[in-house]
């Protein structure tokens, strides 16, 4: 006991001098977020691209509730696809990836950098269910994967909308600040897909895309059955790394990212590490590709009931208080109601909007015309 | 308007201009000025009520007492209980020098264990009743305090008496334990000191490890305050037979469970029952254990994730949590399944928990040890003590996951030789401690959350905020601060359900989904939108005031001359 009471009270000081901090919770999960930007037939390479990946992250341990994906269009049910319900992202088409189990989020049009963005950030209606939504916390390593056209720091989704590299960094930087992550790789196979980070500035940001500023990123064949491009260069040389490795793996980041060759990307895969902390030899890609659970056994079982004589108690159900927030808000609202009522603009508008649904709205339109006339006749009059 | 008075201009300039000398005999007319100075003053002041019209509506939100409660609560302290009652039941009364000595002695001793002031009474009782009592007989033991003692106030009850061997200390289901034996002084305090410190204030885990910690800083609890717990029996290979359970009679185990924990979580039950489940980690036959032995080592891969399909999402709203318990049926090609530790011995309970995932019972049936080789097909169910002996263990591991012991035998450190089990899950203390950890975890939370938001809209001056997310922020603040003053007061349920719903309501402010990065324009922004409106309009109405003024003066001046 004396021997112990330097240790505590070191113990103690320690923890009156710093204040619980985040930063020292250890991973404890993994989460993916897997997008295809681009819609049409040309564009079949990026979905295959991006069922690749999630069938190569659900191999590795994630489980589906933790992956998000994110397909902006449906290329297995093309009418063009000469395999229906098939998607390949090689010649040979040894791999259906569009298999069994292929639980895809959001789809179609879906797909926009607003859900996207909600996705990242967590804002979403209450109706969204889990499912749909990035629950990570604190512990949780991400890997955000995106992929389709793009150009000097800009994503483009759906052919119609743009993600700018000021929003990704904008809603990373608000994952940071509500500790919705502890560690994020986001992984871009695009055209001059390192602009895209050029803004990020949260600690625990990793980035990797598949080209430089003013390089193009290609594809890697023709399918010619198909009569598209399947795969993109940058991901089937992510994928043949992938393919040597099993869910005990431990190797490292380092060795994935100098496994890229510009020879045969024909563009110069770059990232980013100045944000994260650890050296990237000694981080595992299981850290982001894969999960490993942690588990404990458990020692004993606590005996202290039967199931046989116990009197049975109800549950007591407990009022939400924020049950009286959301009554207390319809309650404003019917008095904003009620404002609007007394208020003589909306009444008189009111009574505008009544007349318009009646029949003489016509007679109205034409008392409008008549009256613009004459203001038009008076300010004449006046000029002259 | 202004074009038609550029245009008018150049008909009148050259009867001035041709003749730059001649004589103006008449005062110039101020219509045509006063026009277009009438629309330049109009559109001057419709610029400001443009202006207000473009602002976007923030509601305003309490930032100076966000920035107090927070700088407040990051400098607290877990609440810790401070008051210890200590009663003799002895024949003969205790003297107040006795007594002086004695909370000396204990007071010392808890000095050793922490900074925080304790104070210690003491008083005694001559024990009427205790003599029908069976002293062994814990829980009438048990009984028989909790009528003798203030139920509110920690309490540990010395009984001196002789008893066969060495004494006896029990922690009873309430806030109450007790020491049954002639021990010295100096040695009653320390077991006094020690009970009080480590499990009526820290619930039985080391010192410190309560406020943060490996698993410690997480709440197995949604970030909305509520919990479902999702039970699921899976069935590895059915085509080998299929074991259902009758999962209603669970109900009389669970009720009283979750009526304890309902002040820290809305919890909500759900069950199912899965077939083709099979583990993903591979098990080896061991001659000596005459079963399959699956290493303990390989625990982190028996969760078959892509087989698994265990989240239902129906029970569970958004941002919920949900912890899994599962029994595993191994098929028949693997009976009987053990898990064996790297040491050689095989596992008493057969299961695992994952923090903050939930936990893993493998259960063998029956047949598995008598018949190995004849499958028994058709539909089996779990009989009541299977069942019974399975939730046993799932009690254990949810008190786990909450950060409990899974069951306190013993402890020779502190010199306890038992702790009292109760059907409800949780005693009376632990209860206490989870309630101030949640309460202490809940509102740094809702503290952290605050603060991110209130420099969250510092930092977007054109962020939308809604008078909803104003409504939750204050709401918010005022129910942390009710929890710090229930937490002040030591009623600790009350404060764990205030902090819970004061988190809820931070992350409800936070996660309000109005607050959408891409709705918010910068001022440049605004700017491009309504130049290309503004800029050609009001370029052609200043030139053709500017015009018209200059004109007016020339006309004038012309006029004043030759009048003059």
């Amino acid at each position: 006991m004396i021997m112990g009471q330097p240790w505590i009270l070191l113990l103690l000081l320690l923890l009156a001098i710093s204040p619980p901090s985040h930063s020292s919770t250890v991973h404890n999960n993994n989460w993916a977020v897997l997008v295809c930007t681009s819609r049409f037939w040309f564009n079949y390479r990026h979905m295959a691209n991006t069922l690749s990946l999630y069938r190569t992250v659900k191999r590795l341990g994630i489980p589906d509730e933790r992956i998000i994906l994110m397909l902006a269009d449906d290329m297995a049910c093309n009418a063009r696809n000469s395999y229906p319900a098939q998607v390949f992202n090689n010649e040979n088409h040894m791999l259906n990836l569009y298999g069994d189990n292929v639980e895809v989020d959001y789809r179609g049009y879906e797909v926009t950098v607003e859900n996207f963005l909600r996705v990242l950030t967590g804002r979403h209606e209450t109706a969204v269910p889990r499912s749909k939504r990035l629950l990570s916390d604190e512990g949780s390593h991400i890997l955000v994967y995106m992929t389709g056209h793009g150009g000097d720091e800009f994503l483009k989704f759906q052919d119609n909308e743009e993600l700018q590299s000021h929003d990704l960094a904008d809603a990373v930087k608000q994952m940071k600040e509500k500790h919705r992550f502890k560690e994020l790789l986001i992984m871009v196979d695009t055209c001059q897909a390192a602009t895209l980070f050029s803004q990020l500035q949260s600690p625990g940001v990793l980035a990797i895309g598949s080209s430089k500023k003013g390089e193009n990123s290609y594809s890697h064949h023709l399918d010619s059955d198909i009569g598209v491009s399947v795969v993109d260069r940058f991901t089937y040389y992510t994928l043949a790394f992938f393919e040597k490795l099993n869910m005990y793996s431990n190797a490292s980041l380092s060795s994935l990212f100098n496994s890229y060759d510009s020879h045969l990307l024909m563009s110069t895969a770059s990232y980013r590490e100045d944000l994260y902390g650890r050296p990237l030899s000694e981080v595992p890609v299981t850290n982001f590709f894969g999960s490993v659970m942690k588990t404990f056994h458990t020692d004993f079982a606590y005996t202290g009931f039967s199931m046989e004589s116990e009197p049975h108690i109800s549950l007591v159900s407990e009022t939400n208080s924020r049950r009286i927030l959301e009554s207390e808000n319809a309650q404003t609202e019917a008095a904003n109601d009620n404002a609007k009522d007394n208020c003589p603009f909306h009444a008189w508008l009111k009574v505008l909007e009544d007349k318009l649904d009646n029949e003489n709205a016509e007679k109205l339109v034409l008392y409008g015309l008549g009256s613009m006339v004459l203001l038009l006749a008076i300010s004449t009059l006046l000029s002259v | 308007m202004a074009e038609q008075e550029t245009a008018a201009d150049p008909i009148l300039a050259p009867s001035s201009s041709s003749s730059p000398l001649s004589v103006r005999t008449t005062k110039p007319g101020t219509k045509r000025l006063l026009v277009t100075l009438s629309i330049l003053l109009s559109g001057l002041v419709f610029l400001p009520i443009f202006y207000k019209s473009t602002e976007i509506y923030r509601s305003p939100l309490p930032f100076s007492s966000i920035s107090s409660l927070s700088s407040h609560l990051h400098s607290l302290r877990p609440p810790i209980p401070t008051l210890l009652h200590v009663l003799f039941i002895r024949s003969h009364p205790i003297d107040s020098t006795d007594s002086q000595r004695i909370s000396d002695l204990i007071i010392l001793d808890l000095q050793s264990r922490t900074k925080s002031q304790v104070s210690v009474s003491i008083s005694a009782h001559s024990g009427e009743g205790l003599e029908s009592l069976d002293l062994s007989d814990d829980e009438a033991m048990d009984a028989f305090l909790l009528g003798m003692v203030d139920a509110s106030v920690y309490t540990v009850v010395v009984v001196e008496r002789a008893v066969k061997g060495n004494a006896k200390v029990v922690v009873g289901k309430h806030r109450h334990a007790w020491v049954v034996g002639l021990v010295e002084e100096s040695e009653v305090a320390r077991v006094i000191s020690g009970v009080f410190w480590k499990y009526f204030v820290n619930g039985g885990r080391e010192d410190g490890e309560m406020v943060g910690g490996e698993e410690g800083d997480a709440l197995p609890v949604g970030s909305d305050g509520s919990l479902v717990l999702s039970f699921s029996l899976l069935n590895a290979d059915p085509s080998d037979g299929v074991y259902d359970w009758d999962i209603q009679k669970t109900d009389r185990v669970l009720a009283p469970i979750l009526e304890s924990l309902a002040p820290i979580a809305n919890i909500t039950v759900e069950s199912q029952v899965l077939y083709h489940a099979p583990k993903s980690s591979i098990s080896n036959w061991d001659d000596r254990l005459h079963s399959y032995a699956l290493s303990t080592s390989a625990l982190p891969f028996f969760v078959n994730s892509n087989e698994w399909h265990l989240d239902t999402s129906i029970a569970a709203p958004g941002r919920s949590k949900v912890l899994q318990f599962v029994v595993y049926i191994p098929s028949a090609t693997e009976w009987p399944l053990v898990l064996q530790f790297p040491n050689g011995e095989t596992s008493q309970t057969n299961s695992f928990v994952s923090p903050m995932w939930g936990g893993v019972v493998v259960w063998n049936p029956p047949e598995s040890s008598r018949n190995v080789q004849k499958p028994h097909f058709g539909k089996h169910i779990i009989s009541t003590e299977d069942l019974q002996k399975i939730f046993q263990v799932f009690v254990g591991q949810l008190r786990v996951l909450f950060g409990l012991r899974s069951n306190n035998l013993d402890d020779a450190e502190i010199g306890v030789t038992k702790f009292l089990a109760t059907p409800k899950g949780f005693t009376a203390w632990e209860l206490d401690v989870l309630h101030r950890r949640h309460t202490y975890l809940n509102l740094l939370s809702c503290a952290s959350t605050l603060d991110s938001l209130s420099k969250l809209v510092k930092s977007l001056p054109r962020m939308i905020i809604m008078d909803e997310i104003g409504k939750q922020v204050k709401l918010s603040v005022e129910v942390a601060s009710l929890a710090q003053n229930y937490a002040s007061h030591g009623v600790y349920n009350a404060s764990a359900v205030s902090s819970r719903n004061a988190r809820a309501l931070a992350e409800d402010a936070f996660y309000h989904p109005s607050i959408m990065s891409i709705s918010y324009s910068s001022f440049e922004h605004t700017i491009a939108i309504y130049m290309p409106f503004f800029v050609p309009v009001s370029l052609q109405v200043l030139i053709a005031a500017k015009k018209e003024l200059t004109r007016y003066k020339r006309e004038r001046a012309k006029y004043l001359a030759s009048s003059a």
